[in-house]
């Protein structure tokens, strides 16, 4: 496969885990709707790539958000594409994780022993959905600030603890700069490190139990 | 077209996908500025043309890097000798204008106001107008400006 690659795999040896990963069994009638978990692994690929880009220019100050995002969109080089890169594989990500969901409850493999599986993909999908609500927030426009303050308040519904949920959520009674922080800490470290663990749970258990057929 | 030639295919255009991600990913970390700002003095106005008391509104023209740039200032002449303060309000960026009757700067946008000194007597901006370098050189006025 090409004198470079050879060089490499001589000494490297990439050919061997390789082919021990790729090459597994797999029913044959499998159709692409067995594709969309794939989709979705690889839009969170993409997600992390452009994210990691854009934290070298985001800044998560109440005074320096917007324009650091003005910058990245108008200024640096790309960076229109990397933001937009981000931007639109988040909301492909989502819709792709609701297709393989519907695939999942169409061809009944939610059922055991894969129940667990189901379970840690409703864990990552709400995960996934916390992402979105909090990367939402730190362009820190307008709309930003209404939709967090709107979704925030919506915890207040929760009986008893809701006004402490709330002020949990937003670091103090307000949606401030506190806020911003903190959604910008779970958006960039705790939600990204979560999902890589179930994510990793998720694959471990179709690997070990096999792609369910076609009913 | 066999279809291990075609995977084949599909591999090296994966790998040519790589390397123009690889470009345009260089160009994103690249900064920017590159090029370190340093602070410019450039010709405003003669001296003889400024009032002995008062305020007078100065356009200066000056080239970076072959793009040619106008700036504004408020010059003002008083007990504390030749001030110059950027005409960009402190609030959102609107540009000021001096109302001579009042003897305040106004700000058209969200009604800032400031006295002539700079400072802020009325409105939503957070700061007094900001200060430029300026100094006279032999009769001509010079604006400090950071290129």
């Amino acid at each position: 496969m090409g004198r470079v690659f050879d060089w490499l795999d001589n000494r490297f040896g990439l050919k061997k885990p390789h082919a021990r990963f790729l090459q597994r069994r797999v029913p044959s009638d499998l159709g692409y709707t067995y594709c969309f978990g794939g989709m979705a692994f690889a839009y969170f690929l993409m997600l992390a790539l452009s994210g990691v880009l854009l934290s070298l220019y985001y800044v998560p100050s109440e005074k320096e958000a917007f324009r650091s995002i003005v910058m990245i969109t108008n200024e640096v080089r790309m960076g229109w594409l990397i933001r937009g890169l981000h931007k639109w594989s988040a909301s492909l990500f989502i819709i792709s994780i609701i297709l393989h969901t519907t695939r999942v409850f169409v061809s009944k493999s939610y059922r055991p022993p894969r129940d667990l599986n189901w379970i840690v993909g409703v864990i990552t999908f709400a995960l996934v959905m916390f992402s979105g609500f909090t990367g939402y927030l730190l362009p820190w426009d307008q709309k930003a600030y209404w939709a967090t303050e709107v979704g925030t308040a919506m915890a207040t519904n929760v009986p008893f603890v809701g006004i402490n949920i709330m002020n949990a959520l937003r670091g103090g009674p307000e949606v401030s700069g506190a806020t911003l922080i903190r959604f910008y800490s779970l958006h960039i470290l705790y939600l990204p490190f979560l999902i890589s663990a179930l994510l990793w749970a998720h694959f471990h258990m179709v690997k070990r139990q096999g792609i369910n057929r076609n009913l | 077209m066999t279809r291990r030639a075609f995977l084949a295919n599909v591999i090296k255009a994966f790998f040519a996908m790589l390397v123009a991600a690889a470009v345009a990913v260089s160009c994103y970390v690249y900064p920017t500025v590159s090029r370190m700002r340093r602070l410019h003095f450039v010709f405003a106005v003669d001296e003889d043309e400024l009032p002995k008391r008062g305020v007078r509104k100065v356009e200066f023209k000056y080239t970076v890097d072959d793009n040619e740039m106008l700036n504004r200032a408020f010059l003002v002449a008083g007990d504390n000798g030749l001030i110059a303060f950027s005409p960009v309000c402190t609030h959102l960026g609107c540009y000021i204008n001096w109302d001579n009757n009042r003897k305040e700067f106004l700000c058209p946008c969200h009604g800032g106001r400031y006295d002539v000194n700079g400072r802020v007597i009325a409105g939503p901006p957070p700061k007094p107008l900001n200060r430029l370098p300026v100094k006279i050189d032999s009769g001509r006025v010079y604006i400090g400006v950071t290129i």
